[in-house]
């Protein structure tokens, strides 16, 4: 190790995006502290990420101070802003905002098929990295143009899944009959989640948003068993036996 | 209860119209009362294949707008007693095909004591192949040995578990692979996907495998279903596949590259 003390690195996090679609403080208090009170435990002092995009011209009539007190006193932590307006920039930034550059209006999980239906104020809620204990067995054979998303925990594929399916899971996957879609697991940010395969033939994988092309990966092991893992953040083929 | 099966694929120009009317024939050929069904509602084929080009007066629209009636539509085969062919429409789209429609027709159809009703599915994932394949019992899946066409019927093997009356019902449809315009020489030559390779990526069960071969357009451009054609390799490959359809087993035949005998040698 070099001996640095302090390390400063660009790195990918999860984070909770709320999507403001009204100016109005109030409305927005009283619809989140509705979110809220369904999940406390999700989102006690969750770092937030305000994204103002739905807003648009709505943006500068916006209490950027107000704002931020209002989440603090939620219980959530403020970290940034994003996509508001130019004229705006100067009182988010006093108000103690940290303004973020634009970043695509929807997270990674919209662009796998989930769509967040826009209300007043939309969450898309951080799943936990934590243990994801519930198991889903699927006994038929994934095909091309099915996906299957489990959030909740790991996901077990008795089958094959074929070219063009798509595996989406919280925790590990295990597929016993050839590994032929995308595969993408610790969808929550679990670094932990490792993909298990019979027969190693898929097109992506990915654990915890470190995702790698099979075509690109230096391995040996296409078409035999073979055990995905993440060793910090470099995404690991290795022999399952 | 009438046995309904949607013969499908997902890509065109598989087989799908040619395969209907051997296997509608072949049924019929064995004295089971068959229906054969062109969804292909706007590129009217089946009739062609069939021979009955010249009879179409009403059709499979015509009869779900109560603008005819079943019997007023469906037309008499001209070479197989018990074959019964009902047209598409080739002045109207697919989406002339409702649910309630297509349900009407097929149980009137079992009404009139038919014991098969023989689907043929359109190309592509949309209404009208979604129509044919709603009130399936069974599926026949049509296969080429080429990439592209194994990559749809697994497309379509998906579809057959989730949009099918049977699955909303919580059952399954049966499913079958049927191989088409399969060429053991150019397997050989690797330029072809094998037989073992396309059951690996499917894993479905095979109900038969029919060579390539000059037989099937010839029986398409006379419109006579080519397993009337009992010389022809491929005329005999479907009738093995109508055999084991109906429960019989029948070993699979024209996998090998045919060596050419003293015989063949010596005639050519």
């Amino acid at each position: 190790m070099s001996g640095e003390l302090v390390e400063i690195k660009g790195e990918m996090t999860l984070l909770s995006v709320l999507r403001l679609a009204s100016a109005n403080l109030e409305t927005i208090q009283e619809k989140l502290q509705n979110k809220r009170d369904s999940l406390p435990q999700l989102f006690d002092n969750s770092p937030l990420l305000v994204d103002c995009s739905p807003l648009g011209e709505a943006c500068l009539t916006l209490d950027m101070l107000g704002l931020r007190e209002m989440l603090l006193t939620l219980g959530f932590i403020p970290v940034g802003i994003r996509n508001i307006a130019e004229e705006c920039v100067e009182k988010a930034m006093q108000a103690g905002w940290s303004v973020l550059r634009a970043g695509r209006a929807t997270g990674a999980p919209s662009r796998l098929g989930r769509s967040v239906e826009p209300e007043m104020v939309a969450i898309e809620p951080k799943v936990t990295a934590s243990t994801a204990t519930s198991v889903k067995v699927v006994d038929r054979p994934l095909r091309s143009g099915q996906q299957v998303y489990f959030p909740e925990g790991s996901l077990v594929i008795l089958q094959h899944t074929s070219a063009g399916s798509e595996i989406l899971a919280g925790g590990s996957v295990h597929v016993y009959g050839s590994l032929r879609g995308r595969v993408l697991a610790g969808i929550g940010g679990d670094t932990s989640a490792r993909i298990f395969c019979q027969k190693l033939e898929a097109e992506l994988v990915s654990i915890a948003g470190h995702y790698r092309l099979l075509d690109d990966m230096d391995t040996n092991l296409k078409g035999s068993p073979a055990m995905v893992w993440l060793d910090g953040e470099k995404l690991k083929i290795t022999p399952m036996f | 209860m009438s046995r309904i099966v949607v013969v499908t694929s997902g890509k065109g120009g598989v087989g799908k119209t040619t395969t209907s009317a051997a296997f509608a024939t072949g049924l019929a050929m064995r004295g089971y009362k068959t229906a054969v069904i062109d969804f292909d509602v706007g590129l009217r084929n089946l009739d062609l294949i069939m021979g009955c080009e010249r009879r179409v007066v009403y059709d499979f629209v015509n009869v779900i707008n109560n603008e005819a009636s079943l019997n007023q539509a469906l037309i008499r085969d001209k070479h197989v007693e018990n074959l019964h062919i009902l047209p598409a429409s080739q002045t109207r789209d697919k989406d002339a095909l409702t649910p309630e429609g297509v349900g009407r027709v097929m149980d009137d159809l079992h009404e009139l004591g038919f014991d098969f009703i023989v689907c043929d599915s359109p190309a592509g994932i949309e209404r009208g192949a979604h129509m044919a394949m709603y009130y399936a019992d069974d599926a026949i899946v049509v296969t080429n040995p080429e990439v592209s066409s194994v990559r749809d019927s697994d497309r379509i093997l998906g579809l057959l578990q989730s949009k099918t009356h049977r699955a909303e019902r919580g059952e399954s449809v049966r499913e079958h692979l049927l191989i088409t315009r399969y060429s053991p020489a150019r397997v050989q030559a690797g330029e072809m996907l094998a037989m073992e390779d396309i059951l690996e990526i499917l894993a479905v069960p095979l109900i038969g495998v029919i060579p390539e071969s000059q037989s099937v357009l010839q029986a398409s451009n006379s419109g006579a279903p080519v397993i009337l054609d009992k010389v022809s390799d491929a005329g005999q490959a479907y009738d093995d596949f109508v055999r084991r359809f109906l429960g019989e087993t029948v070993p699979h035949r024209f996998l090998e590259v045919e060596k050419k005998g003293f015989f063949k040698k010596l005639f050519g």
